[in-house]
């Protein structure tokens, strides 16, 4: 030392560096270096950095020049090749050798990061990087250098030499010694040459990473070699790539290669896939697009569009397991952008043409590879394509299936709900194994099915056109869906021949699918009154099969979203049937000769709205009844008053002639007019007579009278009248005579029975002659006070709002239970405008305010 | 022939009796409910002070509850006892 230090003057540069420089050569031809000659390349570099001046730059002038020289030298090796795979394996092998240098020639030549004279020509943030993570390498190297722990420089070249394969001297000395090494730099060096070992790619900061030395090593591989032969390169790995398309043989291992020197290669810290982008990527999706476009052509060609898409679906699939060998990660989805856009976006049309076809002929597994095809397609304009076919094509299969079974349908509820679920079943079968049940396709189901559901083609439902009041002028027509749903609702719940005919659990099932439907369906209301007219004969004449499930549908029906007042008042119904029963029984121990006698006390505004009530003049046995019942009440609910509605109430009646006796289930006026002939059995008694006797009005005479003498389904009636040939309940005259049939039997099988039972209620009249129409008008006026009371509603906290806006939030508070039209909204905002409860801006003739 | 009569069951509603149509408090019919109610009958039911006068119970009980030393009808000013039957 104290000789190189009294040769200050001389150039220490010259006088040491061409001895080291032998062994920097035969690092970079992975020759074997011994753990001496490895020291002594430390020792040279700090000694010529410390004495000096220039000796950093010189260095680094120096080592460019081997570096160059050795690629030069590498690249006419690989440039001799002449086949492709060998020209690839060539370049692979070389590259590979020179990158492991990479990773550990820089180690020795720490020193120079210090160096102002070494600044890489090129990037700012490789230098800057650098001077941070200096502290902790310098300390590292000059510990090294000055060679007082000889294992540690050993231990830094033995796992850099393993990781490259190649064992050296060094490595197999340093085996044993590092061992035993425990200083602190020494742990500093192993723990970052270990992160070199672990990592061959950029993926992990390794220590040598911002070192001039492996940048200029990077920089000059990549000006001396690359550049001349990229194309190449780039070239034959496509080739290579095409041939596997083809089916042909290959070495995936080459392809894999390049793409690990293209990665590598990169110097810029800051985006380290910069030159693998830009070159290998980019040649990748130009090849692949290149490939597939003649491909996809040929193929539609030669094979027609329902293999095609097996044939995209199939590559869509090999190409994706391609890219994962041959392509890092961050270029998966433009890969897959240029493949779908090839594949399927370029054909989009004539695969979209085959979906119809596909839909009406059932192809659940071609429909399905479509949809997976489409799936893929940006924005979803090929789903959206199928969407609108399989809407279009459930409006149509669906309306076309129930015209063509109308005759049947519009007379049976029964069949046509069960033909509308059957429709039902088939597309959502369709929706789930062609389209996996995808929420887009559900959505577009649902909106044909409610086109279906509440198209009036084939049934309708005539409101009443005129109603004077608050000036609704007219209604379109509606279906009638909603009452052959509750229709049919009523078949289950009531003792039918269906509800018979089921166990427990088909009835359960088949009210959910009415539920189903009821979903699709505009206007619910309609149901609901249905239903609840239904209810109420079933719980009035006890006729309900089964009063749990009776129940459980009023659950569902509030599960379902119907509006809480009305299942309320369901509720309150069964509330009410059962204080009656408990009513009932103190009833009959409190008078013991009441046996017979049943009330039924009903909350008015509970239940269907009974129309005005009828008088009758009751047989004497009620008549007496009726005080002990009143009196009765009286004594419960103080306060409170009975109001009689005989036009609901009903008995059984013992009937005797001659030919035998049978139990009747008739109405009270059906009783009031059959006991008319109690005291005299065999006259004939004139219409008005027995309007006399029993005070009937006319309209409900009549049509008991007509139930009497021509009851459907009965061979013979209990009535007949003179003259025979009366064809309707109008037709009866003051003096039209009727009698008590005594040849009256019950005829089962053409046998007529002595004993037996018979119900002659038929449907229980809750209302009035006239109410049928007025129940229809009562359905539209109670929608113009409903859709009143909702803008109010609204208004009331909105205070000021636009008519797109009230009419979005009236259809939400609406629609479960009818869907208003924009004409009854119109209608109903002027009225409301009339009246002072709001008034239009005056500015903005859209704009609604609330007026207090 | 002869008709007899085996069982029958009569349908009634019923009504309130009271000695005028509508509450004095809350001006509704007695046949509908009270203002916070939606279905008339049990639920919103109606009782009778011994001075006779009669409302909806929600309304009276209401009614009371904001006065705080003389509970009185609110008709009549004679202090208000239930009348329980």
């Amino acid at each position: 030392m104290l000789r190189a230090i009294g040769k200050r003057d001389r150039d220490i540069f010259e006088e040491v560096w061409p001895d080291k420089r032998r062994i920097v050569l035969k690092l970079l031809r992975q020759d074997t270096v011994s753990q001496r000659e490895w020291q002594d390349l430390f020792f040279g570099v700090h000694f010529v950095c410390l004495w000096d001046e220039k000796g950093a730059a010189k260095i680094y002038d120096c080592l460019q020049q081997d570096i160059v020289e050795f690629i030069v030298q590498a690249q006419s090796q690989v440039q001799a090749q002449r086949g492709e795979q060998a020209l690839l394996a060539t370049y692979i092998v070389e590259w590979r050798k020179f990158f492991t240098q990479s990773n550990y020639l820089p180690l020795p030549f720490r020193q120079l990061e210090q160096s102002p004279q070494v600044k890489p020509s090129s990037s700012g943030s490789s230098s800057s990087a650098s001077v941070s993570a200096s502290g902790a390498s310098t300390s590292a190297a000059a510990a090294a250098a000055t060679s007082s722990c000889s294992g540690q420089a050993g231990k830094s070249g033995a796992s850099t030499s393993a990781t490259a394969g190649a064992s050296t001297s060094a490595a197999a000395a340093a085996a044993s010694t590092s061992a035993s090494t425990s200083s602190a730099a020494a742990a500093a060096v192993a723990s970052g040459s270990g992160s070199t070992s672990s990592s061959t790619s950029t993926s992990k900061k390794n220590p040598t990473e911002d070192s001039p030395v492996r940048k200029l090593m990077l920089d000059s591989w990549n000006k001396h070699i690359f550049h001349d032969i990229k194309h190449r390169l780039q070239e034959s790995a496509m080739k290579i790539v095409h041939a596997e398309r083809n089916g042909d043989a290959y070495d995936a291992q080459l392809v894999v290669g390049v793409r690990e020197s293209y990665v590598n290669l990169s110097s810029n810290a800051e985006d380290k896939l910069e030159i693998y982008r830009e070159n290998f990527e980019m040649a990748y999706l130009k090849a692949t697009a290149e490939f597939y476009r003649l491909k996809s052509a040929e193929q539609q060609q030669e094979n027609g569009v329902l293999a095609y898409m097996k044939y995209a679906d199939l590559k869509l699939r090999e190409e994706e397991v391609r890219a994962k060998r041959y392509l890092e990660p961050s270029s998966f989805n433009i890969l897959f952008y240029t493949l779908v856009k090839v594949l399927i976006v370029d054909h989009l049309n004539s695969i979209i043409a085959e979906c119809p076809a596909l839909i009406r002929d059932y192809e659940t597994e071609r429909l399905n590879l479509m949809f997976r095809l489409m799936d893929r397609v940006m924005h979803g304009v090929g789903v959206e394509a199928m969407m609108g076919d399989l809407q279009r094509h459930i409006m149509s299969a669906g309306l076309a299936d129930m015209l063509s079974a109308s005759e049947v349908i519009t007379q049976d509820s029964e069949k046509y709900v069960e033909r509308l679920l059957e429709l039902f079943n088939k597309f959502s079968d369709l929706v789930r194994n062609a389209f996996n049940d995808d929420p887009r396709f559900l959505t577009a189901r649902d909106i044909a099915f409610k086109t279906v559901v509440n198209d009036t083609s084939v049934f309708k439902m005539e409101l009443p056109t005129s109603i004077a009041n608050r000036g609704v002028k007219y209604t379109a027509p509606e279906s009638k869906c909603p009452e052959l749903l509750a229709n049919y609702c009523d078949m289950l719940l009531r003792r039918t021949p269906l509800s018979k005919r089921l166990t427990s659990e088909q009835i359960d099932a088949r009210l959910r699918d009415v539920l189903l439907v009821l979903k699709y369906v505009n206007n619910k209301d309609v149901f609901m009154r249905y239903h609840k007219v239904h209810l109420t004969r079933r719980l009035i004449l006890g006729t309900s099969a089964d009063s749990e499930k009776e129940e459980d549908i009023v659950e569902w029906l509030r599960e379902v979203g119907m509006p809480a007042d009305y299942v309320n008042r369901l509720a309150r119904m069964f509330q009410d049937i059962k204080v009656s029963e408990d009513l009932n029984t103190q009833f009959r121990t409190s008078i013991s000769r009441h046996d017979a006698i049943n009330i039924k006390i009903l909350n008015a505004g509970a239940w269907a709205r009974c129309s005005e009530r009828v008088s009758v003049s009751l047989p004497i046995e009620l008549e007496d009844y009726i005080p002990d019942v009143e009196e009765f009440y009286k004594k419960k609910h103080s306060g409170r008053k009975l109001q009689w509605y005989h036009h609901m109430s009903n008995g059984t009646i013992t009937f005797v002639n001659n030919f035998g006796r049978y139990d009747l289930d008739v109405t009270t006026f059906q009783m009031a007019v059959l006991f008319a002939w109690n005291q005299r059995q065999h006259d004939k008694i004139s219409y008005e007579n027995l309007r006399l006797a029993t005070e009937l009005p006319d309209p409900e005479l009549r049509r008991t009278l007509w139930s009497l003498v021509a009851f459907p389904k009965i061979k013979k009636q209990i009535l007949l009248m003179e003259p025979v040939a009366i064809s309707s309940p109008k037709d009866f005259a003051e003096n039209t005579m009727f009698y008590i049939n005594q040849e009256f039997a019950i005829v089962k099988n053409g046998k007529s029975q002595r004993r037996g039972k018979l119900n002659l209620i038929g449907r229980l009249q809750l209302s009035t002659e006239r109410s049928q129409q007025e129940d229809n008008q009562s359905i539209v006026q109670l929608r113009i006070l409903r859709t009143q009371e909702a803008i109010i509603k609204i208004m009331k906290v909105r205070k000021r709002m636009n008519n797109a806006a009230l009419q979005g939030e009236l259809i939400d508070i609406l629609k479960n239970m009818f869907l208003p039209s924009k004409k009854m909204i119109k209608e109903q905002l002027e009225w409301l405008i009339e009246n002072k409860y709001m008034r239009r801006d005056d500015d903005d003739i859209n704009m609604f305010i609330y007026v207090a | 022939m002869k008709v007899t009569i085996k069982s029958w069951t009569g349908v009634a509603t019923w009504r309130w009796i009271a000695n005028d149509e509508n509450c004095g408090i809350c001006r509704m019919s007695f046949e509908s409910t009270c203002p916070e109610c939606a279905l008339p009958g049990d639920d919103c039911p109606l009782v009778w002070g011994v001075c006779s006068h009669c409302f909806h119970m929600h309304c009276i009980v209401k009614w009371l509850n904001l006065q705080p030393l003389n509970k009185q009808c609110p008709m009549c000013r004679q202090s208000w006892k239930f009348n329980v039957h």
